[in-house]
């Protein structure tokens, strides 16, 4: 059949192509079609090789794997004595296409007289091919190369001519010319291209000037190197006029590209007129087509023009371009900034943008000299809509020196604006006052000392948190000791401990600077002096901006607080801030659990206190911390899920706690949200003391203690209605508590001390209500979370339940009244062969159906067992749809019994993993 | 041949635009406008100057309007209905919506306002709107069979286009106004790069270089915001379509930015209306209203009223756009008189106005003032005068720009001021090496225009052509001097020609077209044959004894020849290493250089008859011209070389 294919006929063509396309042919009939194809290849008297070597490209192109029969087939091509010429390109392009690693040192990229002869060939494709296509030609001198690229650019095809210059182009970075009059040559060739007819053309003779133009420059001695480098630059200059948006475009990248340029050429791109500097110079290149001589004045509002430009495209390109070019003069930089400025007032967030990263960019080289006529526009773009533009313009601020103290206070105040329309801007906001704080040390002091009134708090005792202002010039203030003036600053020493309310919101949007407890350090260092003593001592070096330094900066300052200062420090302990740690080690989430673990007995006074937003602030923080850590390392999961657990159950008692103190002596008010998170955080310790495996006595002791500052707080709050069963639950608890105390002899706390005589007391007399409540609260006023220690290895007891195939648009088809099974794949981790495990199957909240789970039978160690299952639904509605949540669960055998399920478990059940809904509908 | 500029108006001055061009035999009138600035006879162009009988239509071959100007269109209406002109005239889709409008505008304020006689009626303006043929930019339109025109973008104001006519082998651009930047709401201009003898350009700011636009309009912004600001009124009086809009799009932005609740109004009508058509004629707006127009049309002005008269005195800060431009008159002059007196008040003026206006009186006016409107009326005024540096025309950098993009062979300055023109005309001969010229009104121009000729060419040429053929010349300058040197090179060292078409030969034979043949082929067109020119000169060689006696005995006469021309053969390539010698047996050939025996008793290329001459062998020897070097220094070798061995 294959031979039919190619028997002449225009169809065969097409029918060989449908066979190659089609990608269930055969391997066999492809690779029979192949030998055809390569056999007609050879066959000199066959005449149609191109449309032979676009069936065999793809081919290749479909198949790879029988690409290498091809290549080498297509090179024995470039040996038939009869090949027409216009065929090579469809052969070369095959083999460029294809992987031709094998070809390297020979074959027909090396062959010097193929080239030429493609080159000189009548037909306008194949040269443009050749143009297009000769950094392939390996093998080729690049004097030859070069030589014929140079002489095809006069080709009266713009087809042509572009191809060529694109060819110089990638030439120029891959060949070593040291001849100085064919790099010469080649420049004022693209130079003279600039003025063709074709836009094409022009575009590639852009970039064809500039890369020749370096070489150029490279080649020439040292002391015309300068002149040389202006003569390519001004030429580049003219292009930026051109009527081609794509054009000027390629002349913005390509005069960001040039390497060095003299001031005075520079200084004249922005001015209107020829300035005096550049009046008389020349420099050679072209003018117009005619005239070969370039007046420097040519230059003249280059990039103005680009700036002011129709399209966004070449704004931008300027933008880019005036960033690169200002390394070279710092003259120019200046008067560029005042450019820029006006910018901002561009209509395109593109243009904006990069505007302000060219400022950005600017202001970190210490360069951007703001006045007071650009503030407008520049702190205008602080309020701007798009938060990118925001976020780029106080990256521009943060670095920037204003002159003067007005300058500052606009600067300031455009903060305070841009934080009261965009809340969501805090952290970046205080990042970036605090940056500028540090930066203007001296009218930091001066604002804060006149403001003062305003940061201290109102009579009734409340800072005024929720106010903006307040908050911006709170974190203003701190920033001042660490400021790089060395004059003493003199910020009343309350303002730091008026900050530290604020610790959880500044150290979150410090984060790249400090930790939080550094910064807590800091700040209550501070405020323990007198300002003087304060700016003495620190000399403004102690916290540097460098980011990548500061943590050793920090180290030095919190040592130095810890030995210093360790008498006016009494309570704050000296620990390692987690930063040091996490990088390298593996122990990184179970040191940072036990610092926060650490934290959690600092944060009880202020739970105690009430101040809860600042607790849960700080709770959120450490749980992203933890999600952080989660991310980094596997191993420690179990401990990580603890510690979240954990923190969960300490903001419920946050909760919990602000709760009970609003409730006063108020008896029943309020009292659902109370009992409804009493029983949530029962039911979360719960949770952990069943789900996790190997905790240490001294840890369930802990934990424990906390299940009975529930119960005690239940009782004590008069929040339960049935009192005598919340009694029995305490002492049962207590019970446990002093099995724990007798194994192991482990201390008790004094609040459970004093809750076994309240409870001895309590049964021993038969008083009213009021006067138990009084012992339990007695006793609560005692707690104060310990600080566990995770001792071993723990593991977290979990479950996985997958349903295949279910959704709502496809259902499980079920009969009504009739069982129906639900295919399921069960995957249990670290649970222990003891373990009673139940699946629940819950159709409403009220009725829930138990399946005891055997699964001993199933394969699999205690780490992870994998197994499916066909769970039995028995009570099927009378409905036409309807779902079922199915979960894990496992039954807590230490607990009392407590459920009364038929079939069900004896025991409290707690669940293992998140309940999968499945989908039914009548079949 | 030569392209013909009459020019009838706008020649080193500002107003009634007309310039009739006569290429090739075909005349076309760009532009037909009036004065503002007169009121007599001299505000229309002279249009006897044309056809002094009047047929006009005979004349002219088309009208062509670039934009919808006044002073670009103003007597078009006069010139069709009254002057009877009946041609085609040109001109944009917009210009074509907008034209009658400016016109009937102008009309009513000349007649129903000054009772001024009426050069036109609306009915004037309908019948001339009737015969025009509306174009799109880059449509090439066949006018008749030798001419065609196309239209370009040239920015300035809505609709306004450059146009490039040709006639056979002469093309021309006739500018119009343009601008070279863009600004909010109408891009800039763009043309392509053509082969033009001639560029007719406006001229306005001639000598001016405009600073950023960013700078105007911070300015502008500022001078506005003071103002209202202070509780004061600012009157914006501008053209009712153009800057109107584009100042009105910088301060709905601003105001939106701010927050501003000052109310702007524009003066109903006219401009109300002139919004529409920019909401409709979209894609002849910048590239960002285009861009933008997706999600919302940027002339939806969110802070702009319209304005009722009642609203001139009422309390509170407002801006006021208001028609026309240089407050010649209408509502502009009506609201000026009562807010000029008021100190706090702000006159937004153009940034041109015509000699004559109230707006150029105002522009020298140093405020406190006093101001006459007409002959009874003088006005005190007190207002802050601020001049708006916003034009929708280039500046000289543009025209610079343009000229240099399309390098025409001619250019000729129109539109602007006497003084400056020149001043342009210097610097674009000087720069650009350009032919240009500004001249007067009523003056006629003629420049010279190309002429292709059509030649036929041979297959042998077709043939040579179709493969590059490049060759490499070294410039001889000798010396590589560099940049830094006084006499410093411009051109580089090395550079590539192509010879495909220098080796082409254009032949022209009576009767005949003419005709380019490849130089092989030279010899067979013409039928003559190849003349050589072929020097020589025969001299005797003088062999020493010891060489020659071993051949004296033993060979003959033949042999001897071949002989003496091997020896001669092995001094010369012993002496000669560089050179290829052959050894022909009969002749000795270096190049085209041949020397042989010369057997000839009295040969006329002797010319010495030295001492001893008569026994040696004389050699003739024969060369072309090209190899003269090789051939005298061969000679003086043979000639010597007795003198070597003795």
């Amino acid at each position: 059949m294959e031979q039919h294919l190619l028997s002449g006929s225009p169809k065969s063509a097409v029918v060989a192509l449908s066979l190659i396309t089609n990608p269930f042919t055969s391997h066999q009939t492809l690779s029979s079609l192949l030998d055809v194809l390569i056999l007609n290849l050879q066959d000199q008297k066959f005449d149609h090789p191109n449309k032979i070597l676009s069936l065999l490209a793809a081919i290749s192109h479909q198949r790879p794997q029988l690409s290498s029969r091809i290549v080498s087939a297509v090179q024995k091509f470039f040996f038939v004595p009869s090949v027409p010429i216009p065929s090579f390109p469809c052969a070369l392009s095959l083999l460029l296409n294809t992987d031709h690693s094998n070809t390297i040192g020979s074959g027909p990229f090396y062959d010097e007289s193929l080239f030429l002869s493609l080159c000189f060939w009548p037909c306008v494709k194949t040269r443009r091919w050749v143009a297009k296509n000769v950094g392939a030609f390996l093998g080729v001198r690049p004097s030859v190369l070069l030589t014929v690229l140079l002489g095809i650019t006069k080709d009266p095809y713009p087809c042509v001519r572009e191809a060529a210059l694109d060819g110089l182009v990638s030439l120029s970075n891959r060949v070593a010319v040291d001849d100085k009059s064919l790099t010469e040559c080649c420049y004022f060739r693209a130079t003279e291209l600039l003025f063709d007819a074709q836009k094409s053309v022009r575009r590639s003779a852009v970039r064809a000037v500039c890369e020749w133009g370096q070489l150029l420059v490279a080649l020439n001695e040292e002391k015309c190197k300068r002149d040389w480098s202006d003569a390519v630059f001004l030429q580049i200059c003219l292009m930026a006029r051109d009527m081609d948006m794509n054009i000027r475009v390629s002349a913005f990248d390509a005069l960001g590209k040039i390497q060095m340029v003299s001031e005075d050429l520079l200084m004249q791109c922005l001015s209107r007129k020829a300035l005096e500097s550049t009046k008389e110079k020349n420099y050679p290149g072209h003018y117009t087509v005619k005239l070969l001589r370039i007046p420097a004045s040519a230059a003249a509002f280059t990039f103005v023009h680009g700036l002011q430009d129709e399209f966004h495209e070449v704004r931008r390109s300027a933008c880019c371009a005036l960033q690169m070019l200002m390394a070279f003069s710092s003259e120019f930089t200046g008067e560029a900034v005042h450019v820029l400025m006006d910018i901002l007032n561009d209509d395109s967030l593109v243009v904006r943008l990069q505007a302000l990263e060219t400022l950005h960019h600017i202001s970190l080289c210490g360069q951007l000299k703001v006045e007071e006529s650009h503030l407008h526009m520049f702190f205008g773009s602080l309020m701007d809509g798009s938060p990118m533009i925001r976020s780029a313009s106080r990256k521009a601020i943060q670095s920037i020196k204003l002159p003067k103290l007005k300058m500052f206070r606009l600067c300031i105040d455009a903060l305070v604006k841009n934080l009261e329309l965009y809340p969501l801007d805090e952290a970046d906001v205080f990042s970036v006052l605090y940056k500028i704080g540090r930066i203007h040390g001296k009218y930091v002091a001066s604002i804060v000392q006149e403001v003062f009134q305003e940061l201290e708090p109102s009579f009734d005792g409340n800072l005024g948190f929720h106010n903006t202002r307040t908050a911006v010039l709170l974190v203003l203030a701190i920033s001042a000791p660490v400021s790089f003036d060395r004059e003493i600053c003199s910020i009343p020493p309350q303002v730091f401990s008026y900050a530290v309310t604020m610790l959880g919101r500044i150290s979150s949007s410090l984060v790249d600077l400090f930790d939080q407890n550094t910064l807590l350090n800091y700040l209550s260092h501070c405020s323990k002096f007198t300002a003087v003593s304060a700016s003495e001592f620190f000399k403004g070096e102690l916290l540097d901006s460098q980011p990548k330094n500061s943590n050793i900066h920090l180290g030095k300052m919190s040592d130095w607080i810890f030995n210093g200062c360790s008498d006016n420090l009494i309570g704050l302990k000296k620990f390692t801030t987690p930063f040091q740690h996490h990088s390298n080690s593996v122990d990184a989430a179970t040191s940072y659990t036990q610092v926060i673990f650490q934290q959690v007995r600092d944060l009880w006074p202020m739970i105690q206190l009430g101040y809860m937003n600042e607790v849960i602030l700080t709770l959120r923080n450490w749980k992203h911390e933890l999600k952080r850590l989660n991310n980094d390392v596997h191993q420690s999961t179990a401990i990580l899920v603890f510690s979240m657990n954990y923190l969960s159950v300490i903001k419920l008692y946050g909760k919990t706690w602000a709760h009970y103190l609003s409730l006063g002596n108020l008896q029943f008010n309020g009292m659902g949200i109370l009992e409804a998170l009493l029983q949530k955080t029962e039911r979360r310790l719960e949770e952990i003391l069943c789900r996790f495996l190997g905790l240490s006595r001294e840890e369930e002791l802990h934990i424990l203690e906390l299940t009975l500052v529930t119960y005690t707080l239940r009782l004590s709050s008069g929040a339960t209605c049935c009192f005598n069963a919340c009694m029995n639950e305490l002492k049962s608890v207590i019970s446990r508590v002093e099995r724990l105390h007798r194994e192991r002899s482990i201390e008790l706390s004094d609040f459970i001390i004093e809750l076994q005589n309240a409870l001895c007391e309590i049964d021993n007399s038969e008083d009213d209500a009021t006067d138990r409540l009084y012992l339990f609260q007695k006793s609560l006023y005692l707690f104060s979370p310990k600080h566990i220690v995770l001792s071993g290895e723990i593991k977290y007891m979990s479950a996985d339940v997958n349903i295949f195939d279910n959704s709502f648009e496809n259902p499980i088809p079920f009969v009504t009244g009739l069982p129906v099974g639900v295919s399921l794949e069960i995957t249990l981790y670290n649970i222990s062969s003891e373990a009673r495990l139940w699946l629940t199957i819950a159709l409403t909240e009220k009725s829930t159906q138990f399946i005891f789970l055997d699964f001993h039978e199933f394969e699999g160690c205690n780490e992870v067992r994998k197994f499916p299952f066909v769970a039995p639904f028995y009570r099927t509605p009378k409905v036409k749809y309807f779902s079922i949540k199915i979960s894990v669960a496992i039954e807590c055998l230490s607990e009392v019994q407590r459920l009364r399920h038929k079939n069900g478990p004896k025991h409290e059940v707690v669940q293992l993993c998140e309940e999968k809904e499945v989908h039914l509908s009548l079949a | 041949m030569a392209i013909e500029c009459l020019i009838l108006g706008a020649g080193q001055e500002v107003g009634k635009s007309c310039v009739v061009v006569t290429i090739n035999g075909r005349r076309i009138m760009f532009d037909c406008g009036m004065h503002m600035g007169y009121l007599d006879h001299r505000r229309y162009p002279d249009f006897s100057l044309i056809s002094e009988s009047g047929d006009f239509n005979g004349s002219l071959a088309c009208i062509i309007i670039t934009h919808f100007h006044l002073d670009h269109i103003g007597a078009l209406p006069y010139f069709t209905e009254v002057c009877g002109y009946n041609g085609p005239i040109y001109m944009t889709y917009p210009t074509k919506a907008l034209a009658p409008l400016m016109l009937e505008d102008y009309r009513k304020v000349m007649v129903d306002r000054r009772g001024e006689e009426e050069q036109f009626s609306s009915d004037h303006i309908g019948k001339c709107m009737n015969k025009v043929i509306a174009v799109d930019l880059k449509q090439t339109i066949q006018v008749d069979e030798d001419l065609q025109i196309r239209a370009y973008y040239a920015g300035h104001v809505l609709g306004a286009a450059m146009f490039y006519a040709k006639v056979r082998d002469a093309a021309l651009v006739y500018t119009g106004d343009y601008n070279m930047t863009p600004d909010r709401h109408l891009g800039a201009a763009q043309i392509e790069r053509l082969q033009l003898d001639l560029v007719i350009t406006e001229s306005t700011y001639a000598t001016t270089y405009r600073e950023s636009k960013y700078i105007r309009e911070r300015e502008f912004l500022k001078a506005v915001h003071n103002c209202v600001g202070g509780g004061g009124k600012v009157l914006i009086p501008t053209f009712a379509l153009g800057r109107a809009q584009e100042l009105c799009m910088l301060l709905d932005d601003y105001w939106e930015r701010m927050n501003l609740k000052v109310p702007i109004y524009f003066s109903a009508g006219l401009t109300v209306q002139a919004n529409m058509y920019y909401k409709i004629l979209i894609n002849w707006t910048s590239q960002k209203v285009k861009d933008t127009y997706t999600t919302r049309n940027a002339f939806d002005f969110r802070n702009v009223c319209s304005f009722d008269r009642s609203l001139i005195n009422a309390p509170g800060p407002c801006v006021l756009f208001a028609t026309p431009g240089m407050i010649s008159g209408g509502f502009s002059l009506e609201v000026f008189k009562q807010w000029a007196p008021c100190g706090g008040n702000l006159v937004m003026l153009p940034g041109y106005c015509v000699a004559g206006t109230i707006g150029h009186k105002l522009m020298s006016a140093k405020v406190p003032a006093k101001i006459n409107i007409d002959r009874d009326t003088q006005i005190d005024v007190r207002c802050q005068i601020h001049q708006l540096s916003f034009s929708p025309h280039t500046d000289a950098k543009g025209i610079m720009d343009l000229i240099k993009f399309l390098s025409p062979k001619h250019v000729i300055l129109v539109h602007g001021e006497k003084p400056k023109m020149a001043i342009l005309r210097e610097k674009i001969q000087f720069e650009l090496g350009i032919q240009c010229y500004d001249p007067a009104n009523n003056e006629t121009l003629c420049i010279s225009s190309t002429m292709y000729i059509k030649a036929s060419a041979s297959d042998a040429f077709l043939q040579s052509s179709l493969c590059p053929n490049f060759t490499f010349l070294k410039l001889n300058s000798g010396l590589d001097s560099d940049l830094g040197d006084s006499n410093t090179r411009m051109e580089p060292m090395l550079r590539v020609c192509d010879d495909r078409v220098a080796q082409g030969l254009l032949t022209l034979q009576k009767n005949q077209n003419p005709r380019v043949v490849n130089q092989n082929e030279l010899m067979t067109t013409l039928e003559v044959k190849t003349h050589e020119i072929k020097f020589a000169h025969c001299c005797p060689v003088c062999f020493a004894h010891s060489e020659t006696t071993d051949m004296d005995s033993s060979h003959s006469p033949l042999n001897k020849s071949s002989f003496l021309l091997h020896l001669l053969y092995v001094k010369l390539s012993r002496e000669f290493s560089e050179l290829s010698i052959q050894d022909c047996h009969h002749h000795i050939q270096i190049k085209s250089f041949i020397i042989s025996l010369c057997s000839k008793e009295q040969c006329s290329h002797r010319t010495t008859v030295g001492p001893g001459a008569l026994d040696a062998p004389y050699f003739c020897c024969t060369w072309f011209l090209e190899d003269e070097k090789i051939a005298w220094k061969v000679i003086s070798f043979m000639k010597n070389l007795d003198l070597s061995h003795s």
